[in-house]
């Protein structure tokens, strides 16, 4: 057993040095630096960890075995997670991954708990890796890094992460939401033929659901909050083709589900949208997934783990968590329809600019975007 | 929109526990072998720290997960629950966990992490074992999330 942990770890030691090798010399911009530092010092860790398993070895101690058998195995699947997920945003990194992490970095300053917290890109569907002590990754579909269009979706992303940066006081208050929906659902009686067990039995997976329901609203009223209307243009325009899950699951699927079904999350926006002073925009958005729902014959059932009642208490708790998150909200002149200036604007009136390019004039928008994106890049990389 | 973050935040979690638990036990055997282990006294002290608030912090999840009777629990990340079932179920296992601490209640284990009697430095390895075992195991998951299988 010794031997095979012996090989095991020089092999692992010659595969990290060989990353740290790849990492250290791979041509970055600017915006990486830190993340591939980052990673670097990673590797140096993950080093020290193998050197320590052969130190260990070679003391001879055959009861030490199961715990450098079970080291040696958390080094392999660490450094797994390096070479094949994090090691990847330095190595496939172009040119154009520019506007993204401008984006990124622009709004990671913006925020005490995220302040110089580097941060990169990789190629996926829409997602972050948002544990504050791993690397910070943003994951965004390839065409869509490359326009403005669709980067105000990073702002969701980013609730995820600020979700993390107060996770105590954010499940306290999620908890206290489960609590009121099960009160709520306890005290009305049962409507149809269950027995009393199956009630309570459904009664708690809708309040369990309601667990990862909430992050995900409260990260879409981050994303809104930030951006403003570029945020609920984004969001809607982007799921809206996602297909009829997007308006309609069956309960078993609704059931400890990691998402809530689209169209009650365009609900959720639009009532934040119509609190922010924009009723006629929050009232387009909702007829425009009516209208899809109608064409594919759909009808709005969320089979009990949704009712209007529920509304005000979630409504509550996403304002609460707002305040304990604090994201940085777009100001006036973010959305206001005066032109952009690359000097003084922020990133966030750009984008609020570029969808009104865009739904004035979807022909001559890529001309603009091009010019638009170019002076973006030139302004802020001085 | 991708779920990934719960497998990551899950995975970031039971590695520190790993490393904490690893770390402990094998200082605990170099002492039982009258092996000066200076080097990693300090990283055995952190580690001690941070199983000791593990364990309490548990504690409440798996009385909890006892009390409730199988029923989901609110409030609490899944996978965390997830773990709190296995040690429950792990508890009555008396065939795969022999540890005599795996039976008592966490917050008491949690007090017996700087033992000083070699009996009790023994019943430490043995808790130690056990735990780790079902850490590994509850591991398995998040990684097959993040990283695909081979």
């Amino acid at each position: 057993m010794r031997e095979i942990l012996r090989q095991s770890n020089i092999d692992l030691l010659r595969e990290i040095n060989r990353l740290k090798s790849v990492v250290y010399s791979a041509s970055v911009l600017p915006e990486l630096v830190t993340y591939q530092a980052q990673i670097l010092i990673t590797c140096e860790m993950l080093r020290r960890q193998g050197q320590q398993n052969l130190r260990d070895l070679d003391l001879n101690r055959d009861e030490l075995l199961p715990d450098i058998l079970s080291e040696t195995q958390r080094l392999a699947s660490w450094f797994r997670l390096y070479n094949e997920r994090f090691a990847g945003p330095i190595l496939r990194s172009l040119p154009s991954d520019q506007l993204c992490l401008r984006i990124i970095a622009w709004l990671h300053d913006h925020h005490p708990e995220t302040h110089r917290v580097p941060a990169a890109l990789s190629d996926g569907g829409f997602g972050i890796w948002p544990e504050p002590q791993f690397p910070i990754v943003y994951i965004m579909p390839f065409s869509r890094q490359r326009g403005l269009l669709y980067l105000p979706l990073f702002f969701h992303e980013f609730g995820h992460l600020l979700y993390v940066c107060h996770e105590a006081k954010m499940d306290e208050l999620v908890y206290e939401l489960q609590k009121s929906i099960a009160d709520l659902l306890e005290s009305t009686p049962q409507q149809d033929d269950l027995s009393a067990q199956e009630g309570a039995k459904r009664r708690r997976a809708i309040a369990v659901t309601w667990y990862l329901w909430t992050q995900e609203i409260f990260c879409d009223a981050v994303g809104f909050a930030i951006g403003g209307p570029c945020f609920a243009y984004a969001f809607s325009m982007y799921l809206r083709t996602s297909g009829r899950d997007a308006f309609y699951l069956p309960r078993s699927q609704l059931e400890f589900s990691h998402h809530p079904v689209t169209w009650l999350r365009i609900h959720f926006l639009a009532d934040q949208v119509r609190r922010a002073g924009w009723p006629k925009e929050a009232e387009k958005l909702e007829n425009e997934w009516s209208k899809i729902a109608a064409t594919m014959g759909v009808t709005e059932e969320y089979h009990g783990f949704y009712e209007d009642r529920f509304m005000p208490l979630i409504r509550k708790t996403i304002d609460d968590m707002l305040t304990v998150a604090s994201p940085w909200e777009f100001l006036d002149e973010d959305v206001a329809p005066s032109e952009w200036d690359p000097q003084s604007s922020s990133p966030v009136h750009l984008l609020n600019t570029a969808w009104r390019m865009y739904l004035q004039d979807p022909a001559s928008y890529d001309s603009w975007e091009e010019q638009a994106i170019s002076a973006f890049l030139e302004s802020h990389g001085k | 929109m991708s779920t990934d973050w719960l497998a990551v935040q899950s995975f970031q979690r039971t590695q520190e526990l790993l490393t904490a638990i690893n770390t402990l036990s094998i200082h605990t055997k170099l002492e039982l072998a009258g092996i000066a282990d200076d080097e990693r006294a300090e990283a055995a002290a952190k580690a001690r720290e941070k199983l000791a608030l593990f364990l309490k912090a548990f504690d409440k999840i798996v009385r909890e997960a006892e009390q409730t009777n199988g029923e989901t629990l609110l409030g609490i990340d899944p996978r965390m629950e997830q773990l709190a079932r296995k040690f429950v179920a792990a508890r009555r296992d008396r065939a795969r966990f022999h540890s005599p601490l795996f039976t008592q209640s966490l917050s008491e284990a949690a007090n017996l992490l700087a033992p000083t009697e070699a009996k009790d430095r023994q019943a430490l390895v043995e808790y130690l074992q056990d735990l780790r075992t079902l850490v590994e195991e509850h591991l398995h998951a998040d990684i097959h999330q993040i990283l695909h299988q081979f």
